[in-house]
């Protein structure tokens, strides 16, 4: 086995080493769905369209799995729950709408820069403030920020009220690598380059997560009394994740801004924004690393996509929604090991099949018993 | 100043419309199926022959979609675009469609998305695409329309800087607006209460608007009007949330200032609201006339005891009952259409949506009768582009700047017994070139240079 480049033996079992991570490793279930994960990452713009799919939709889905990747940072670790990280995502959009409609700066690039920055110093800004409050006060806290940063730019001339503002410099849309390119070609390039910075980002959370002061992070979710005992810096540290979790929603506000072209006030700042950011997290499993993402591509896509194929889509969008929270408590990727070991379970002893099909008719036989029951009460007053 | 901004009387164009002769009715509006039925005058059509039916067009239906705001407060407005768009097409269908094709119409929900919504369009194949009701989103599509090429007749998004200032021809090729811009109805409100007050007697106005892009835009137009044709002094202006649930602070700051003229582009609930709780504090006592541009477009939410007291209201483009639908039978018929059909009284944004079909079906006849084929969008967009046409509401034409330019509207706002809703009076119908700037000129522009 230790001959197969990256991967050795580790009590017993074998473990995917992964490039520019020391001492973290994959199971090699967990490293083929990483190389399948990544084989459908880059080939999504190709073959998206062979099953129907959008794959410009998918992007922006990508994007606000991005903010909810940063998010889950404090959901999962310091069990913080933001109400207001549609903030980051709105700073990193108006930080990109602002430089090219008033500064003129027409590199995506730099632009995304930019973005990054103005969003982690609004991150730093408010983290300041909320560091030292715990749940439903650091929740309405949060909340309340993101509420005035929205009330501002709405009425605001600078940001041209919600109207919003073009990412367009003299009607053109701004260059990649210093380069103009077609509508297509703009779209590919911006796709690929978010893709690969994706990767590292995923790369640097998941060390981060694994490293002394993700561990730190842990013991302050879990309880802060004693994390303060053992010597952690609490308020700091968590100033220092909300920072790092409001550059995640800031980088995936910049390239949202790029991709769109305009930025208005209520698709990014908005705090039902927030609230879907959230969600995204839970839907997607916040016990994950790329469960966020995973939930950021399903919700923008229903959120999208459902209006084509039903009236009351804001319905479907719910009964899905309900169905994934009752079903499926821990979320999409969350329930993958549980639904694996099921489905395993099931190659061995394929009379458990029969089980299941025996269990959901009798549960079937008695949903109807009691339809009877209640109609011939209904009927006849009596049962 | 005052002098050219004439309005052309309600009789007068009444007796201009109810004169016209069959040959001339066919002959203006271009003499085939559909630009008559699209008209309301299908009944002269019998035994006409179709100049169209050599052409060479695909069989297929025309692919077309709407977006527009199907739920929540603004669909109050969204919603009678929507029943606008749908009578358009079915009249289209019923006259054997543009050159034979019939329209396949679907209507989507607007949202914030629509700039994604037109990207689902033109990926769904749409030949042409209508929408949206909001400016803000109308401002972001405007771009998207012209890198994919697919064109967009709005419906509304009316902000007046959009084909002005942001999005000028030469950079805008398949992005067109039917409706009036703002600069049109908020011009007209200045003008309609200068009329009826006096210049000499407004010396003072307020101005209750939504706090939005629409609202500041309608404030500060109907400011530069007012000031320029009144010399009249702003002496309050607030700006309540859109779909708030309390104006009363702002109905107070009015009360004590006690403004000549109150102006205020609130629509929906938000119009309602400001009449019932203006009613409530006794506002109508203080002011001497409300003007409002779309107070109108919330006619089947308005009750008998909300219209009561000195107030105006615009109808944008179209009021069913001008001309008089005693005397318009292409008026009469839409209307008894739409209450048969949907049960409510067609408000401006109904045109809105029938208005921007009609645009594009009768230039699209036009380009085939032209080409002697089916048009690519190229050669359409070219069309559309001083197309003139004809709705129950008079006779609209599409600018050089892609704006529509038709009539705007303005009437006392009172209550119909007969109808049992509420009604415009005494209507004025004011001429485009009256109320907008000449093209090329913007309108802040335009207006400053008055003398």
């Amino acid at each position: 086995m230790s001959r197969i480049p990256f991967v050795e033996e580790r009590n017993g079992e074998s473990i995917v080493r992964v490039p520019l991570t020391r001492g973290l490793g994959l199971t090699p279930v967990q490293a083929v769905l990483v190389l399948v994960g990544i084989v459908l990452l880059f080939g999504l713009p190709f073959f998206s369209g062979l099953v129907g799919l959008s794959w410009e939709r998918l992007f922006r889905g990508i994007l606000f799995g991005i903010a909810a990747v940063g998010l889950n940072l404090l959901l999962r670790h310091t069990e913080l729950v933001s109400f207001g990280h549609a903030a980051f995502f709105g700073s990193g959009a108006y930080g990109v709408a602002v430089l090219a409609a008033h500064y003129d700066v027409s590199e995506g690039l730099l632009l995304l820069l930019g973005a990054v920055l103005i969003g982690t110093l609004v991150a730093i800004i408010i983290g300041y403030f909320v560091a030292g409050y715990v749940d439903i006060y650091f929740a309405l806290l949060t909340l309340a920020f993101n509420q005035v940063m929205f009330a501002t730019v709405f009425r605001s001339g600078f940001f041209n009220y919600n109207d919003g503002l073009q990412v367009r410099i003299g009607g053109d849309r701004p260059s990649l690598f210093g380069l103009e390119w077609t509508t297509l070609g703009y779209n590919l390039v911006l796709y690929y380059t978010t893709i690969v910075l994706l990767l590292v980002m995923l790369l640097g959370m998941w060390k981060l997560i694994n490293s002394p002061f993700g561990r730190a992070l842990d013991a302050i979710g879990q309880d802060r009394t004693r994390a303060r005992f053992i010597g952690i810096p609490v308020e700091r540290y968590v100033w220092i994740s909300f920072t790092i979790s409001g550059l995640y929603g800031a980088f995936a506000g910049g390239v949202y801004a790029l991709l769109r072209l305009h930025v208005q006030p209520e698709p990014t700042l908005y705090v039902f924004v927030s609230g879907e950011i959230l969600f995204m997290a839970i839907l997607g499993g916040f016990t994950t690393l790329v469960g966020p993402l995973i939930g950021g591509i399903v919700l923008v896509y229903l959120l999208e996509a459902a209006r084509f194929w039903v009236t009351y889509y804001h319905a479907l969008t719910g009964l899905v929604l309900l169905a994934i929270v009752f079903f499926m408590p821990k979320g999409i990727v969350g329930s993958l090991p549980s639904i694996g070991a099921a489905l395993a379970h099931r190659r061995h002893d394929p009379g458990l099949v029969r089980e299941d099909i025996r269990g959901i008719a009798a549960a079937m036989r008695r949903a109807v018993d009691r339809a009877i029951t209640t109609v011939r009460i209904i009927v006849f007053g009596v049962n | 100043m005052a002098s050219e901004l004439t309005m052309m009387s309600d009789s007068t164009a009444e007796s201009e419309s109810g004169g016209m002769e069959r040959r001339t009715v066919l002959k203006a509006v271009g003499g085939s199926a559909i630009a008559v039925a699209l008209a309301g005058c299908g009944e002269l059509l019998e035994d006409e022959e179709d100049p169209l039916e050599e052409a060479e067009v695909p069989d297929e239906p025309i692919e077309a979609g709407l977006q527009t705001f199907l739920e929540g407060a603004p669909a109050v407005l969204g919603v009678q675009a929507e029943y606008g768009a749908e009578t358009a097409v079915r009249r289209i269908n019923e006259n054997d469609g543009i050159a034979g094709r019939q329209i396949d119409l679907t209507v989507v929900e607007e949202g914030e998305e629509a700039l994604e919504n037109y990207q689902e369009f033109v990926e769904a194949g749409m030949d042409v695409t209508f929408g949206p009701i909001s400016s803000g989103n109308h401002e972001a599509m405007v771009p998207e329309v012209n890198d994919q090429g697919v064109i967009n007749v709005a419906t509304d998004g009316t902000v007046t800087t959009l084909y002005e200032e942001d999005h000028p021809p030469e950079d805008n090729q398949y992005s067109f607006r039917f409706q009036n811009h703002d600069v049109m109805e908020a011009l007209a409100a200045a003008v309609e209460a200068t009329e009826l007050l006096g210049a000499d007697e407004i010396e003072t106005y307020a101005g209750i608007n939504p706090g939005y892009a629409f609202g500041f835009d309608e404030q500060e137009l109907f400011s530069a009007g007012i000031e320029q044709l009144a010399d009249a002094e702003l002496v309050y202006e607030g700006f309540p949330d859109l779909g708030t649930d309390d104006m009363s602070t702002h109905i107070e700051e009015v009360n004590s200032a006690e403004p000549d003229v109150l102006f205020s582009s609130a629509w929906g609930g938000d119009a309602t609201l400001l009449l019932e709780q203006g009613h409530g504090a006794g506002m109508f006592d203080n002011i001497e006339l409300l003007v409002g541009p779309v107070l109108y477009g919330s006619a089947n939410d308005l009750s008998e005891a909300l219209v009561d007291g000195p107030i105006r209201s615009g109808s944008r483009n179209f009021y069913w009952d001008q001309p008089s639908v005693d005397r318009w039978d292409p008026g009469r018929e839409l209307f008894e259409e739409v209450q048969e059909e949907y049960d409510v009284v067609p408000t401006a944004h109904f045109m809105s949506g029938y208005g921007a079909v009609t645009a594009w079906a009768t230039a699209a006849e036009k380009a085939v009768r032209i080409l002697g084929g089916w048009p690519e969008q190229e050669q359409l967009a070219d069309i559309l582009v001083n197309h003139g046409f004809y709705t129950p509401a008079g006779y609209h034409t599409m600018g050089p700047d892609h704006q529509g330019y038709s009539n705007a509207h303005f009437g006392e706002l009172t209550w119909s017994d007969d109808l049992d809703a509420a009604i415009l009076e005494d209507v004025n119908v004011y001429d485009p070139k009256n109320v907008s700037p000449p093209q090329g000129q913007t309108s802040r522009d335009w207006i400053a240079d008055w003398d």
